[in-house]
């Protein structure tokens, strides 16, 4: 292919750094989507659109049109041109008797279909849906439209004049996909001049690396690096567009012993060698120069940019930068690319982390030090962290909307083809949560919804009206925000649960042992649905009810260290609430110390502190411990077992005894003492660690030490199953 | 169709000159100002070109100054806008700005590259040049 890019071009694109123009079609075109989506909903039970709403969808249909001309996406172009000319007769004829409900399905037929070519263009493949269909409809609705014009006695406005786009822009091929692998070779051990022959691997390798890295780095000034990669072998990181066998024929060599080519993420690439090599060697890996910039280019290709992907949303984003008709307005919102605000939020982090380094110094302790200004300029830089922290955390809070805006769709949709007449109220959407938490909680909301509407609500009406209740089934969605959590519960009038049915269910599954239906608190039954597996639905529906629902929702919610609250009346309704945190990046801990290693309890999760004699501890005979504490009995973990940790105390009336819970559930952990409390700058722990049961992340201590985070819900959880 | 090409770069020249050469006669310079002056040239033979193709970044004029100099001479001698030379711009510059900086000088189309030839081809017809 010699359909190639100069490099200097390369290197000026790399300096405006700004979203192509293919990711700003995607992402205001979405936009507009989303108001149209909005509109609809919001005037889906209205008798008719008011001229505000003809106006703007009008205006939404004719912006996405003329870009859609110039990217010359003409699916998308003729769909939209034909339903821009629909709502033009409605602008201005204004007639009476529209069928509303149709209109509304015609619209999110649109919105549907653009939605989905939209993604077509996202994921790079070509945008090519057949919008036939769509045009035969829409013309026959406009047909019918026009006809009911003229006999109002209204005249017929002139033809919609449709200016053919004069300009056009063609979005460069979407190139394959970077690979990123990690490649050890181990010569023999009898190889003369090992460093030239991996210097000839690093060459063989430079038409088709896109950026590597190796270590050692000095085989060819440094004869001594020889040595090394026969001891230790010789490690290369590589980012390239070929494949592994076309790399492995390149760098074949007879010296070689063994050759390992091992599939890497862009992530574990850009952390350079020195963990990827997992400390084999102290040598500081280099980049290589390749000649140009390319390196630097290589990099930032590893986080591409997501269009749609920005922190700041708005209604009116959309409109100031629109190609084909500009309307200068006055912008008082910017939208920032997620990844700087995260990179922002890390380096804020790692600003209280070295504050905590500086103001904790050991140095500070010598004896006799008059601290006094220190401690002054101390407090006035805490202050200004602590707001700088408060400012970045209001940045990345996004209101709720756009995830009730779905769920309206939802229940629109499902209710729709279900046949139940059902209302949705909303309560609460502005409520603001973490951008990252957002984006989990969609989908296990989805589901709710979707059980609210197709298990929840009465399959007949009459059965409502016979008990008294309004025919029209209600589902209320409402969000709140109360002590650092955030409420999102979805509350229907409907059947409620049979707490014998889940019961007989969950004993017919053999999920619950023997145990008799009074043994369970109501929460405990309530609680049998989220258990995997688990279906008291006899039909499966389109929608909901194969029993893998709730177990994810469930899983997903408690990843992000949230939970499910279930109450419900049987034949009054149910109500399933998320309780979330705020933010995943900042908690309130506790640090604690067992033998040489810190670990961090969430406070929110501490029962209490106590201290306990050697007879509150009961051992089975197999082995498993108990602590009883006032007469109640709780599973008892030792950090020290679990993670091997030499020197710690293991007698418990040496030690504390912490309770902590999780949705309900207690136990207890013996920890040697407690050291402070403070607010922990969470980070995850690397991916080159596997994961650790029962610790959800790190953080780094005022003295520069790491401690772990103890992921409470999972080591309750684990206790539990056992 | 009679097309002008100006690109600087070796592998860029070769592919695209390859690929317009299928549609008729194909000019290449390997500057800006050369750009100019075979556009002079050719509008001055009475043999104007039908298409334009332009890379941005070149030496001596860039894209965007050979653009509004080629629309320049037009208006100075009074060329309608229907019967302006159509001119493409080829670049790795696809950020909305340059794209409407572009538009602005009024170039017909703009195409990142590497070149999807499809679309490009599409674009030719819709433009009515083949």
């Amino acid at each position: 292919m010699d359909n190639a890019i100069s490099e200097k071009e390369k290197n000026m694109a790399e300096e405006f750094n700004v979203d192509g123009m293919l990711d700003m079609f995607l992402y205001e075109s979405s936009q507009l989507l989303e108001n149209l989506e909005s509109i609809i909903l919001e005037k889906q039970d209205a008798e008719c659109f008011d001229d505000n709403d003809i106006n703007e969808i009008f205006r939404i249909m004719h912006t996405i049109k003329g870009s859609s001309g110039i990217m010359m996406y003409e699916n998308i172009t003729k769909v939209t041109h034909k339903l821009e000319d629909v709502f033009y007769y409605l602008r201005e004829s204004q007639p009476d008797n529209v069928p509303h409900m149709e209109l509304v399905e015609h619209v999110l037929a649109v919105s549907d279909f653009v939605n989905g070519e939209l993604e077509k263009i996202r994921e790079g493949s070509s945008p090519d849906g057949k919008e036939d269909k769509i045009l035969k409809d829409l013309d026959s609705f406009l047909k019918r439209l026009k006809g009911e014009i003229k006999e109002q006695g209204i005249r017929l406005p002139r033809e919609n004049k449709h200016e053919e786009p004069s300009q056009f822009y063609i979005a460069p091929m979407a190139s394959d996909e970077s690979h990123f692998y990690r490649i050890i070779i181990h010569y023999r051990n009898d190889t003369q001049m090992s460093n030239i022959r991996a210097y000839s691997a690093t060459y063989a390798l430079k038409d088709v690396a896109e950026d590597l890295l190796y270590s050692p780095e000095d085989i060819i000034s440094n004869e001594e690096s020889a040595d090394v990669i026969l001891a230790e072998g010789f490690y290369m990181l590589l980012q390239t567009k070929a494949g592994k066998e076309e790399i492995l024929q390149l760098i074949s060599s007879t010296e070689a012993e063994t050759t390992d080519i091992d599939d890497i993420t862009a992530e574990e690439f850009g952390r350079g060698l020195v963990e990827v090599a997992q400390g084999s060697s102290d040598d500081k890996p280099i980049v290589i120069d390749l000649g140009e910039e390319k390196t630097e280019e290589g990099k930032k290709k590893d986080e591409p940019v997501v269009p749609g992907d920005y922190v700041v949303k708005s209604k009116e984003t959309g409109k100031g930068k629109t190609l084909a008709k500009n309307q200068p307005k006055k912008q008082t919102i910017i939208s920032v690319n997620v990844e700087k605000m995260d990179s922002l939020m890390d380096m804020i982090g790692e600003l209280v982390i070295a504050q905590a380094v500086v103001l904790q110094n050991p140095d500070l302790k010598v004896p006799g030090l008059d601290l006094t200004n220190f401690q002054k300029a101390a407090g006035q830089l805490s202050k200004i962290t602590t707001d700088l922290q408060e400012v970045i955390m209001s940045l990345r809070m996004m209101p709720l909307t756009n995830v009730f805006q779905k769920m309206r769709r939802i229940v629109f949709d499902v209710s729709r083809k279900l046949g139940k007449d059902i209302e949705l109220e909303v309560i609460g959407e502005n409520t603001e949560v973490d951008k990252n938490i957002i984006e989990h909680v969609s989908d296990p909301l989805m589901h709710l919804v979707r059980n609210s509407v197709d298990h929840g609500i009465e399959e007949n009406a009459e059965d409502r009206i016979a008990l008294g209740k309004p025919a029209k089934g209600k589902i209320t969605l409402e969000a709140k925000n109360e002590g650092g959590k955030v409420y999102i519960s979805v509350k229907d009038d409907g059947k409620g649960l049979n707490k014998q049915k889940l019961y007989d269910k969950a004993s017919s599954n053999g999920l619950i042992g023997d145990k008799d239906i009074t043994e369970f608190e109501d929460s405990e039954i309530f609680r049998f649905i989220t258990l995997p597996g688990f279906s008291t639905k006899e039909q499966v529906t389109e929608y909901s009810g194969r029993g893998v629902g709730m177990d994810v929702v469930v899983k997903d919610i408690q990843a992000i260290g949230g939970r499910l609250d279930i109450a419900s009346k049987e034949g009054n309704g149910s109500e399933m609430t998320l309780v979330i945190p705020l933010t995943l990046a900042i908690i309130n801990g506790i640090v604690v110390q067992v033998g040489g290693s810190a670990f961090v309890i969430e406070t929110a999760s501490v029962k209490e502190f106590i201290r306990l004699g050697e007879d509150s501890v009961v051992q089975e005979p197999d082995g498993e411990e108990y602590i009883v504490i006032r007469g109640d009995c709780y599973p008892f973990v030792r950090l020290s077992d679990k993670y091997h940790i030499d020197n710690a105390i293991d007698k418990i009336d040496e030690g504390i005894v912490v309770v902590v819970e999780h949705e309900g559930k207690q136990i207890c952990i013996l920890i040697d003492k407690l050291l402070q409390e403070q607010e922990i700058v969470v980070k995850p722990i690397p991916s080159y660690i596997k994961k650790v049961q029962g610790l959800s992340g790190c953080t780094q201590l005022g003295d520069g030490s790491i401690a772990l985070i103890l992921d409470v819900a999972g080591l309750v959880e684990s206790e539990e199953r056992r | 169709m009679k097309t002008l090409l100006a690109e600087d770069d070796f592998a860029s020249r070769k592919f695209m000159s390859g690929y317009l050469s299928q549609f008729g006669d194909c000019d290449v310079t390997v500057d800006g100002e050369e750009a100019v002056g075979a556009f002079m040239m050719a509008l001055e033979d009475g043999e104007p070109y039908d298409l334009v193709c332009l890379d941005v970044m070149m030496p001596v004029l860039d894209g965007y100054q050979v653009l509004k100099a080629i629309r320049d001479i037009e208006k100075e001698k009074k060329v309608s806008k229907e019967k302006r030379v159509k001119i493409v711009m080829t670049t790795a510059l696809n950020e909305e700005r340059n794209v409407k900086k572009a538009f602005e000088l009024e170039c017909e189309a703009y195409t990142g590259k590497p070149i999807d030839v499809d679309r490009f081809e599409q674009m030719l017809k819709k433009l009515k040049l083949i």
